[in-house]
């Protein structure tokens, strides 16, 4: 016999009441078989009030491409890029040399999870996908995407940083198509095209531009900056190892957190300075 | 000072001040006579939302497809280091390579209050010219005096900083076909360029620099012919700058107006408010619809009553002293005795009506 809606109602709130006390006290296995029954119970109330068997699971279509996270997307992006970058650029390069969906919206929400995550249960997973740290403030570099494995100095943003961290994408996607030697995709084209088009000398035309030629034109214009932003980098992560926790090593202090800490040190950067 | 502020604070009530912007400002400009929109302003009141409230909501502001458009080329001149502008700059200016430095000034630590912001900008602005690096500079926040209050601008543009000089990069989505772009939309962007530049110079200036510093130079940049690639050119302000300079000088202060008004007025959303606009004088033209959110309000308004206004400003100026379309009217056929100010007007005014008479006699 089905229990009136109003009688399950009941049991839901009852039931998660006390999921919320399991889970309050620590009690994680009372917490799972509670939250089974609430389910159930749920379930039950749909059934009563919309009428409707649930539509079966199975119902769906197969999906036959194995279900990758996006974080091991963005990971694998990531790495063939070799420094932080906006989810842009990890959405072109995925599209270019990876297989399986990656939307957007996917990526958008990916900092925040792995913050939360990480938080909650630190360096449980063997990498997160963390934030790149401006280098005058450590605080989160806005859309910029990086891996926590890195070294610090390669998660920082200085001046300089936006454009070695362009040439040298060019420079690993370039010997990336060297090293498959086939005949690039479109997305490979595309991308070909727009790091040629950016690099002085990487080619005449764009449209016509070679791995090769991009490789070594990144290469110089790489060797112009190198020197100065290495230098930036290295400081600045310095100070981030110094003043910055764990977490905020990963995903960046906010400006209280700064200024709390270098209190002491007078010179509150961001101090208005009339 | 604080005192202004106080009752410009009690003038908006509890609803949160609203950020001049670049586009605000060359409307204001275009008006400056008009002591509404001058107190509603400085007050940083939200019109549309009183245009609302008042039941003349404004079918007003950028179609959201245009807005769209333009937020996808800027994103696409800014991507990866702003790699296509930096391109850009190389080839038409000559800059150097080891000139890429970028700063975003968009979000301090992530903070967006604007005192931060602006703070930082000073700082960044001051090491730049004191040999320290810098070349571009992304979302500076800005402050200009308006009508005595400062006023921040949230320029949504790049200072960019070359030879020692300040230029600003404005980033328009209309395109520029064979080197011609559409000329309303050239002379529109360079209005609001010019208010960037000025200031810009105003910071410099406070910086203790020279105000030569900021060029007159503004950088356009827009997609060429029917394409997405950037495309460059100069854009000389130096007209527009010296009109907003002179339009800036002539607003009314506000602390006068200000002080003229009842003590205890507030814009409050509520039976009042229309009484409370209405006791702000406006001045109305026509070409208000295109600049401010009030106008269709004060259109009503000025219909209502009659005002010269409302014909249009070359009418209304011609009209010296008239103010109203009745006592025009009657100055023409004759029924009010012109007092001496007005007399040459009343001749004006006669003349036009014996001709007009004339000509529609000939015609029946």
């Amino acid at each position: 016999m089905r229990e009136s809606p109003d009688a399950l109602e009941e049991r839901i709130a009852e039931l998660r009441g006390a999921v919320r006390r399991a889970v309050a006290g620590g009690d994680r296995r009372q917490a799972r078989t509670l939250r089974a029954r609430l389910r159930e119970a749920e379930r039950a109330w749909d059934r009563a009030v919309v009428g409707e068997p649930e539509p079966a699971p199975a119902a769906a279509p197969p999906d036959r491409s194995v279900r990758v996270p996006a974080r091991e997307h963005v990971h694998h992006a990531l790495t063939l890029l070799g420094g932080p970058a906006a989810p842009k650029l990890i959405l072109a390069v995925h599209d270019a040399f990876f297989p399986g969906p990656l939307g957007n919206s996917r990526i958008s929400s990916l900092r925040r999870d792995e913050e939360r995550s990480f938080r909650g249960s630190p360096y449980a997973r063997p990498y997160y996908v963390c934030a790149a740290l401006t280098a005058d403030l450590l605080a989160p570099a806005r859309g910029l995407l990086a891996i926590s494995t890195w070294p610090l100095e390669r998660r920082m943003v200085g001046p300089l940083s936006p454009r070695t961290d362009f040439l040298t994408a060019a420079l690993r996607i370039a010997e990336h198509l060297e090293r498959l030697g086939d005949v690039p995709t479109p997305g490979a084209r595309r991308l070909l095209w727009r790091f040629a088009a950016n690099i002085p000398g990487a080619a005449a035309d764009p449209g016509a531009a070679q791995p090769a030629g991009l490789a070594a034109a990144a290469r110089a214009e790489l060797q112009v900056h190198a020197e100065a932003d290495a230098a930036h980098r290295a400081t600045a992560a310095r100070r981030a190892l110094d003043r910055l926790d764990e977490a905020e090593q990963l995903f960046g202090a906010r400006l209280t957190a700064v200024r709390r800490r270098t209190g002491t040190h007078g010179k509150t950067e961001t101090e208005p300075s009339t | 000072m604080t005192d202004l502020a106080a009752r410009l604070d009690r003038l908006r009530g509890a609803a949160q001040p609203r950020n001049h912007d670049a586009r605000t400002i060359a409307a204001l400009t275009s008006n400056p006579g008009c002591a509404r929109r001058g107190v509603l302003d400085a007050a940083g009141i939200d019109k549309d939302a009183i245009a609302a409230e008042l039941g003349f909501a404004a079918p007003f502001g950028q179609s959201q497809f245009a807005i769209t458009r333009g937020n996808v080329f800027e994103a696409q001149v800014k991507a990866d280091g702003c790699a296509e502008l930096l391109s850009l700059l190389r080839d038409r200016l000559g800059l150097s390579i080891p000139e890429v430095a970028y700063d975003d000034l968009g979000v301090v630590g992530g903070n967006e209050s604007r005192k931060v912001r602006h703070a930082r900008t000073r700082q960044l602005f001051a090491r730049a010219l004191g040999e320290g690096p810098g070349t571009l500079f992304d979302h500076p926040l800005l402050r200009l005096d308006i009508a005595g209050q400062p006023a921040y601008l949230e320029p949504d543009v790049i200072a960019f900083q070359f030879e020692g000089r300040f230029h600003i990069i404005e980033i328009k989505s209309f395109a520029m076909i064979d080197g011609q772009a559409d000329p309303a939309q050239v002379a529109s962007a360079a209005r609001q360029s010019a208010v960037y530049v000025l200031a810009l110079r105003r910071l410099l200036t406070e910086l203790g620099h020279d105000e030569d510093t900021v060029s007159h130079e503004v950088v356009l940049v827009c997609p060429e012919n029917f394409s997405n690639r950037p495309t460059a050119t100069f854009l000389d302000v130096r007209p527009q700058l010296a009109v907003l300079r002179r339009q800036l000088a002539r607003l009314t202060g506000i602390d006068r107006i200000v002080a003229e008004l009842p003590a205890d007025l507030t814009f409050e959303p509520g039976a009042g408010l229309a009484g409370a606009v209405r006791s702000v004088e406006a001045r109305y033209s026509p070409d208000c619809v295109s600049g401010c959110e009030m106008a269709l309000f004060c259109r009503d308004e000025a219909r209502a009553c009659g005002s010269t206004g409302a014909l249009g400003r070359s009418i209304r100026d011609d009209l010296g002293g008239v103010d109203s379309i009745a006592t025009a009217l009657a100055l023409a056929d004759g029924s009010l005795e012109p007092a001496e100010e007005l007399a040459e007007t009343a001749a004006g005014l006669r003349l036009a009506a014996r001709l007009r008479r004339e000509a529609l006699g000939a015609a029946s």
